[in-house]
């Protein structure tokens, strides 16, 4: 039992170091952004008529966040069903069918995605702009776009070409749902940035 | 350290496993994280379900297809946002007891439950005789009612985190 607990703490104090160690990190960069343009920008932002008619709407925010959960669940789920059918799990339409089909909603929940979220930095642009987990969305974000417009492009061509997907098409399109759930996980943790 | 537990909801907090998620910095974002990625896609693959129901054609011609196609995942993220919305809840039991937008949530949860169920129990055992025609009322009215219900759950879930600890 002893050995079992200490085993316990010496897995639990190493990814706490592992942790603290990112927060450092993190933190760094949150200094770093206040150096930068990005801070009067975003203080500029804050000072515009739309960001302070967000900041008296105590129920702005909450609604923005709903319509960006939505876009999210669209997305993710036009990956996941462009996957299955890659797959071959899913769907009795053909693969370029599926793969025309599903990207349509992906682009169409981007757009809902980057609108609510543009919105959401116009209403508290300083806790988005000067937040390193932000940056680091932002980045993921644009590959994960650039990995989406080459998975449906392929899927749609491979559809055309054999009817099936290419096992690097099919890495590709798991490597989007990886992208997808990292870019989940900065967006929930733009909240917690260490400060 | 913790006060003496009054009721069975700061006894759950005040547990060892409550106050450990409590106290920890990363493990309350962490199962928030999972609890958001489990939720999208309960949503998304409802949401897919339910827009055919309602008459949207584009990605299913059958919606038993699409229901077959979805099911598994619809049910496997369920179970993980409910395992992780549960260890949400103990890490701050009191807290979520007294704020309505949590009860209200828990009232669309059942809401969406019963619908379902009432749904699958009565107009869906026949799907296979009317998808391929024009669609029953009951299921326009199934497929609606989930929609709302899902939005609305979405909502006071979100409302939470703008809302916990402004009631006592």
């Amino acid at each position: 039992m002893r050995e079992c607990l200490y085993g316990y703490g010496a897995i639990a104090s190493f990814w706490q170091g592992k942790i603290s160690l990112m927060d450092d990190l993190l933190f760094e960069f949150t200094e770093w952004l206040r150096g930068t343009p990005v801070t009067e920008l975003s203080l500029w932002i804050s000072d515009t008529r739309a960001s302070e008619w967000i900041a008296m709407h105590f129920w702005a925010i909450p609604i923005f966040q709903v319509i960006h959960i939505l876009s999210i669940s669209a997305s993710f789920v036009a990956v996941l069903m462009l996957n299955l059918r890659a797959f071959g799990f899913a769907g009795s339409a053909t693969l370029t069918e599926a793969a025309n089909r599903y990207s349509r909603v992906l682009w169409w929940a981007l757009l809902g995605l980057v609108g609510s979220g543009f919105l959401m930095i116009v209403g508290e642009p300083v806790r988005e702009l000067v937040n390193p987990y932000f940056w680091v969305k932002m980045i993921l974000l644009v590959i994960g776009v650039l990995v989406a417009a080459a998975f449906a492009k392929s899927l749609a061509k491979q559809g055309e070409a054999t009817g099936s997907a290419s096992g690097g098409t099919k890495v590709a399109g798991v490597v989007l749902i990886v992208l997808w759930c990292m870019i989940i996980w900065c967006g929930r943790w733009i909240a917690y940035a260490p400060v | 350290m913790y006060p003496e537990p009054e009721n069975i909801w700061q006894r759950i907090e005040y547990s060892s496993f409550g106050t450990t998620i409590a106290e920890s910095t990363w493990m309350f974002p962490t199962l928030e994280t999972i609890h958001v990625i489990a939720l999208v896609t309960v949503l998304g693959t409802i949401g897919l379900v339910d827009l055919r129901l309602i008459g949207v054609k584009g990605h299913a011609a059958r919606v038993s297809q699409i229901a077959k196609d979805t099911l598994g995942w619809t049910w496997g993220a369920f179970a993980l946002a409910a395992i992780t919305g549960t260890l949400l809840f103990i890490s701050k039991a009191s807290s979520y007891m007294i704020n309505p937008y949590f009860l209200v949530k828990m009232g669309l949860l059942a809401l969406a439950g019963l619908n379902m169920l009432y749904f699958h129990s009565t107009t869906w055992r026949s799907v296979e005789q009317w998808e391929s025609g024009e669609y029953p009322k009951a299921a326009k009215v199934a497929g609606w009612a989930s929609l709302i219900f899902w939005i609305g759950i979405v909502f006071c879930g979100r409302a939470i985190g703008f809302t916990l600890g402004i009631y006592f």
